[in-house]
């Protein structure tokens, strides 16, 4: 049985009120800001800090996924539109309490079709946006017109959580904002496009 | 002191950013440290800087070229280790400082130390760490120690792992809570310190040292 957009944010807002305990998401505005000002002072090279901070937050992102994965008891997902709902709607809203609004699209897929059997119905090329009207990080920072012109995505620890849990569950995408209104541009988005699906590796060590 | 308008987001979640946080800035930590020692050699090497003296005990005999080596290693990885808490304690007092700031917005500085003290075990801890304070002794010279039984950004690690990796690791979480207090109080006017100390997890002491009042 598909689950619908609805259902989906239906579980979201349960799984938000119910399973989560909660706080201060300040502390967690805060903290950012300053590790940001902190990254830039340390490696003065903007693309250097949108490096580091999606790489936090792919570590981050292979941590939550299993976080997630148990309280949501989701199974797998039907295919790349599935995963952006679920994204969108039980992921941000689980975690951080909002919802951005999804587009869908498709790129004309550039491998063959001839894929190994799939784990989900996922076409790599797939892809889906983000749009972000309410950003948490964003409560208490204006960027210095350096950082506007120097390249920095304020809030790239996202691009990396979103690209790591995918990466748990066996998809390989690229996580790229596409404007920030930091930046002074309309929207704040983020694009994510499947590459490939991944084979399961059994971890080294295990029997 | 509830705030309508306060914005939650999920513990655990934020507890894996706070992870990851620590290992990011002991990178970025070592990177500056490493761009700043590349600039001091450069400067060495041109001249413009005095070469550094031989530390005692250093070159004395070819032998201990070893032992130098890793009693250098050491101090770098002492540099890194400090440079890291300095760190967590700056982005500490910057949250600190614009916490106490939301709290006390309008409300006139305290008149007493003392309040601010109080007002620092109740309000500020309970809007980072929902709840008060256990204990707070002072020797009535500048001298306060907050005793939170189950410090709650270090409640959490020792379920998680081993008790001494966990203590070892709270050591290092705690720079950033301390940071937090002394950001606070500094925003009501306190200049001070605060020392933190863990020597039972999951219980935190924060020795707090203001200077006496003239």
């Amino acid at each position: 049985m598909a689950t619908t957009s609805k259902q989906y944010k239906a579980i979201g807002e349960d799984l938000w009120k119910n399973k989560s305990e909660k706080v201060n998401a300040e502390l967690f505005a805060l903290t950012y800001g300053a590790l940001v000002v902190q990254l830039i002072q340390d490696y003065e090279d903007y693309a250097e800090v949108n490096k580091q901070l999606e790489k936090m937050g792919y570590n981050i992102g292979t941590r939550l996924i299993e976080e997630f994965l148990a309280k949501s008891s989701l199974g797998r997902c039907a295919d790349f539109k599935d995963v952006g709902e679920v994204i969108a709607k039980v992921g941000f809203k689980s975690f951080l309490n909002i919802t951005p609004n999804i587009t869908h699209a498709q790129l004309q897929p550039t491998t063959s079709p001839t894929t190994k059997s799939q784990s989900t119905g996922a076409t790599p090329g797939s892809m889906f946006s983000l749009t972000f009207d309410d950003n948490p990080l964003a409560e208490f920072v204006e960027l210095p017109e350096e950082a506007l012109e120097g390249g920095l995505w304020f809030s790239n620890v996202f691009c990396g959580v979103i690209r790591g849990a995918l990466e748990m569950v066996q998809m390989q995408v690229t996580a790229e904002f596409i404007s920030d209104v930091l930046r002074g541009d309309e929207t704040t988005e983020i694009r994510v496009k499947l590459i490939k699906l991944l084979e399961e590796e059994v971890p080294a060590g295990d029997d | 002191m509830a705030d309508a308008q306060m914005r939650y987001m999920d513990g655990p979640a934020f507890d894996f950013f706070l992870i990851e946080m620590v290992n990011t800035l002991r990178a970025s930590s070592a990177h500056a440290q490493a761009r700043a020692r590349k600039v001091e050699q450069e400067m060495i090497d041109a001249g413009l800087l005095p070469a550094p003296l031989p530390t005692p005990g250093m070159h004395k005999h070819h032998k201990d070229s070893t032992a130098s080596l890793a009693s250098r290693a050491t101090a770098k990885v002492e540099d890194e280790e400090e440079g890291l808490k300095l760190r967590l304690e700056a982005i500490g007092m910057h949250v600190g400082a614009n916490i106490a700031e939301k709290l006390c917005h309008g409300k006139p500085y305290f008149s007493e130390t003392l309040d601010s003290i109080k007002f620092v075990c109740k309000d500020l801890w309970a809007a980072c760490w929902d709840k008060q304070v256990d204990n707070l002794r002072t020797n009535h010279r500048g001298v306060y120690v907050l005793q939170d039984n189950s410090f709650k950004p270090i409640a959490r690690l020792s379920s998680w792992e081993g008790r001494q990796d966990a203590t070892k690791r709270a050591r290092v979480y705690v720079m950033m809570s301390a940071g937090i207090v002394r950001g606070a109080l500094s925003r009501l006017g306190l200049i001070g310190v605060v020392v933190p100390e863990i020597s039972n997890l999951p219980q935190c002491t924060f020795q707090i040292k203001l200077p006496k009042p003239s």
